[in-house]
C-alpha cells in the first residue's frame, strides 16, 4: 500500500478518534456534562452557526466547558501530540530506540528550572504566571545547548557522544535539582507533583502561547521526514545522497527540544508518551518516517487526553500526576506490542 | 572529470596520503589498488567531500570537492561502499527512490518523472521483483545491487566505489561489477573504484593506480602494473603471473 493511500485513511480515522476522546473527555469529571450539550456549546461559539442553535444550558455549564474543561484537554492533546512527534524525531536522529524527549536533559534542565521557581518564589514582573513556563523553558532548550556543543568535536557530533553528554549532563543536573529540592522545604511537594507532570494550570493563554511554537515546528519538522529516512540506511549514505548530516541533524534536534521544552514548560515532564507512542506507530505502519511523523501527531495527542482524563476521574476529587498514568497505561500496551511482533522493527 | 594535484592528507601526525597526483578523464574506469593502509579509502573519503586534504587540491568536474555544497556534489558523483545500505526496514522501491534526492528542493515531492527513472533502474538491475521487499530481509549481495540501482537513479556523471565487492560471494562479486561496467559503457560514466581483489581490478578497469603508503608507486594499464617484482615490492608477497585463458589478461595466483 503506498503512503499516500495509508495517509489518506489514517488520518481521518485518527482525527475523528481525537475529536471523540476529546468530547468523551469535556463530558466527564465533577459535573457530568452530555456530549450534545459540550457540541452545542462549542459550535455555538462558531460565527453565523450560534443562530440554529437553542442555548438552553446554564451558564454555569459554559464556563465548565469552555474555560475549564476546554482548554484543558486542548492543551493535553497539543501537549502529547509535541512529545509524541519530538520522540519520533530523537529516536530518528539519535538512532536509538531508547531515545525520548528527555534523553538530552531538556526536561532535567525544565525541572530544575521550574524547582527554582517554586523553591525561591521567583516571579518576574514583566512575565506575571508566565515567569515558570518561560524559565523552564530557557533552562530545558540552554541545557540541550550544553550537551549538544559537549558533544561536538571539530565540526561534527558524534551520536554516540551526543547520549553520554545527555546522560553526564543530566546527572550534574539532577544533583543540582536535589539540591534544590532539599532546601525547599514547603515548596517541596509542588516542586515533585510537577516533575511528575499535570495539567492541571490551565488556562487559555497557556494554549494561545504554546500552540504557534508547537504547530511551526511541527510543520517543519514533517518537511525532514525524508531526510530521516535517509539518515537510517547510514550516515555515509545519507551524505553521498545529498544530505548535509550534521546540520539536519542539528536543526531536528532543535525542533524536538523546542517542542519538548514548550511542553514542558506547561505541563511538566511527562514520560512515556515521547518513547511509547513513535515505538506503537512504528510497530504498526513501519519504519517510514513519512507515515510515523504524521501519525506520531495524532498518536501522542489521542493518548495524552486519554490519560489526562483518566488522570482526573479514577480517584476523584483527587487528581493522580499525569506521569504515573502514562507509564500505567504505556508500559503494559508496549510490552503487549513488544512480545505480539516477531520482526525487529528499529 | 577528476583532478588530484599534490594532495596529502594528515591525521594525529600520520601521513595518510603524501603528494598524490593523478588525473582521471571522463568517461574512464580506473581501479586504486594497494595493500591495506595505502590511502585509497581515504582517498575516496576526500572525493566525496567527506573529508578536506592538508594539502593540495581534490577537484571534481573544475571544482574542488569541499566546495560543492553536498546535494550539488550528490547530483555529480555517487558513492557506493563496502557497507552499502543499512538493513533497514525500507521497501527496496523506496531506497532506490531516494536516488532522487539530490534533484529534488527541500519543499519538492518526487514526481512521474522520477517515478519512471526508477522503474527504468529497476528493470536494468534485475530488481523487479524485488520492488517490494524489506532492506532488511535482503542478503548482503542483494542489498548492494540496490545500491548500485539507487546510485543509478542520482544519474551522476562520475561513481566512486569502495570495496563494493568485499562482502560479497564471487557471484554477487562479478554481477556487481557487471551491472557497474554496463552502465559505464551505456552513459559514459566515469568510474573510480578501490578493489582489494587484483584479478577484478585487472579485468574490470582500463587502467589501474597502484598506491602504497599514502603514495602512487605506479600507474598504468594491468599490463603494467600486476607484474611480479611490482607486486612483489608492494605486498611484500610472490604471486605467480599467469594469463587469462579467454580474456589474455594478466591475473595473479597465490
Amino acid at each position: 500500500m503506498n503512503n499516500r493511500l495509508i495517509l489518506s485513511i489514517t488520518i481521518p480515522v485518527l482525527m475523528i478518534t481525537l475529536l471523540f476522546v476529546m468530547s468523551l473527555a469535556i463530558t466527564v469529571g465533577a459535573a457530568n456534562i452530555n456530549w450534545q450539550t459540550v457540541w452545542q456549546i462549542v459550535i455555538y461559539e462558531l460565527p453565523y452557526i450560534h443562530q440554529w442553535i437553542d442555548s438552553s444550558w446554564s451558564d454555569s455549564t459554559e464556563t465548565i466547558v469552555l474555560d475549564i474543561r476546554m482548554p484543558r484537554v486542548i492543551l493535553a492533546a497539543i501537549v502529547g501530540a509535541a512529545l509524541a512527534l519530538a520522540g519520533a524525531i530523537y529516536q530518528g536522529v539519535l538512532r536509538n530506540p531508547l531515545a525520548d524527549p528527555f534523553i538530552l536533559g531538556v526536561s532535567s534542565g525544565a525541572s530544575f528550572g521550574a524547582a527554582l521557581v517554586f523553591a525561591f518564589g521567583l516571579q518576574v514582573v514583566w512575565l506575571g504566571k508566565f515567569t515558570l513556563p518561560v524559565v523552564a523553558f530557557m533552562f530545558g532548550f540552554g541545557t540541550l545547548m550544553v550537551v549538544y556543543f559537549l558533544a561536538r568535536i571539530g565540526q561534527k557530533v558524534r551520536m554516540e557522544t551526543i547520549i553520554l553528554a545527555g546522560v553526564v549532563v543530566q546527572a550534574f543536573i539532577g544533583a543540582c535539582l536535589s539540591l534544590v529540592m532539599a532546601l525547599a522545604n514547603e515548596q517541596l511537594q509542588t516542586i515533585v507533583f510537577w516533575m511528575m507532570g499535570s495539567l492541571t494550570l490551565t488556562d487559555w493563554s497557556y494554549n494561545q502561547i504554546v500552540l504557534p511554537i508547537i504547530l511551526i515546528c511541527a510543520l517543519i519538522a514533517l518537511f525532514y521526514s525524508r531526510e530521516l529516512n535517509m539518515l537510517g540506511l547510514g550516515e555515509e549514505v545519507a551524505h553521498h545522497s545529498g544530505v548535509s548530516v550534521e546540520r539536519t541533524r542539528f536543526y531536528l534536534l532543535i525542533l524536538a527540544s523546542i517542542m519538548t521544552g514548550a511542553a514542558v514548560s506547561v505541563s511538566g515532564a511527562i514520560g512515556f508518551v515521547g518513547l511509547v507512542v513513535p515505538h506503537i506507530i512504528r510497530l504498526i505502519v513501519g519504519a517510514d518516517y513519512r507515515l510515523i511523523l504524521p501519525l506520531s501527531i495524532f498518536g501522542g495527542a489521542i493518548f495524552l487526553v486519554g490519560a489526562d482524563t483518566l488522570a482526573r476521574v479514577l480517584m476523584a476529587p483527587r487528581e493522580l500526576p499525569l506521569g504515573i498514568i502514562t507509564a500505567f497505561l504505556g508500559a503494559p500496551f508496549f510490552a503487549y506490542l513488544l512480545r505480539r511482533t516477531k520482526r525487529e522493527y528499529f | 572529470m577528476i583532478t588530484i594535484e599534490n594532495v596529502s592528507k594528515q591525521v594525529e601526525n600520520k601521513w595518510l596520503l603524501n603528494n598524490v597526483s593523478f588525473k582521471v578523464d571522463e568517461g574512464a574506469c580506473i581501479g586504486l589498488i594497494g595493500p591495506n593502509g595505502a590511502g585509497k579509502s581515504t582517498l575516496m573519503k576526500l572525493l566525496s567531500g567527506l573529508e578536506e586534504p592538508t594539502s593540495g587540491t581534490v577537484k571534481v568536474l573544475g571544482k574542488e570537492a569541499g566546495k560543492w555544497s553536498v546535494k550539488k556534489l550528490a547530483q555529480k558523483v555517487s558513492v557506493l561502499t563496502q557497507d552499502g545500505l543499512a538493513p533497514y526496514p525500507m521497501t527496496v522501491y523506496d531506497a532506490v527512490l531516494m536516488g532522487r534526492y539530490p534533484h529534488l528542493s527541500f519543499f519538492q515531492k518526487e514526481g512521474k518523472e522520477d517515478y519512471k527513472r526508477v522503474e527504468n533502474v529497476l528493470s536494468l538491475t534485475g530488481l523487479e521483483s524485488f520492488r517490494d521487499q524489506m532492506l532488511d530481509t535482503l542478503s548482503g549481495g542483494e542489498r548492494q545491487r540496490v545500491a548500485i540501482a539507487k546510485a543509478m537513479v542520482q544519474e551522476p556523471k562520475v561513481l566512486l566505489l569502495d570495496e563494493p565487492t568485499s562482502y560479497l560471494d564471487i557471484g554477487y562479486q562479478v554481477n556487481v561489477l557487471n551491472l557497474v561496467k554496463e552502465w559505464q559503457r551505456r552513459d559514459q560514466l566515469t568510474v573510480l573504484m578501490v578493489l582489494h581483489d587484483l584479478n577484478l581490478a585487472a579485468q574490470y578497469c582500463d587502467q589501474l593506480i597502484l598506491l602504497n603508503n599514502g603514495e602512487v608507486i605506479k600507474q598504468g594499464t594491468s599490463e603494467d602494473i600486476i607484474e611480479a617484482e611490482t607486486l612483489q615490492t608492494v605486498y611484500q608477497a610472490t604471486p605467480e603471473i599467469i594469463r587469462h585463458p579467454k580474456s589474455n589478461i594478466p591475473q595473479i595466483l597465490l
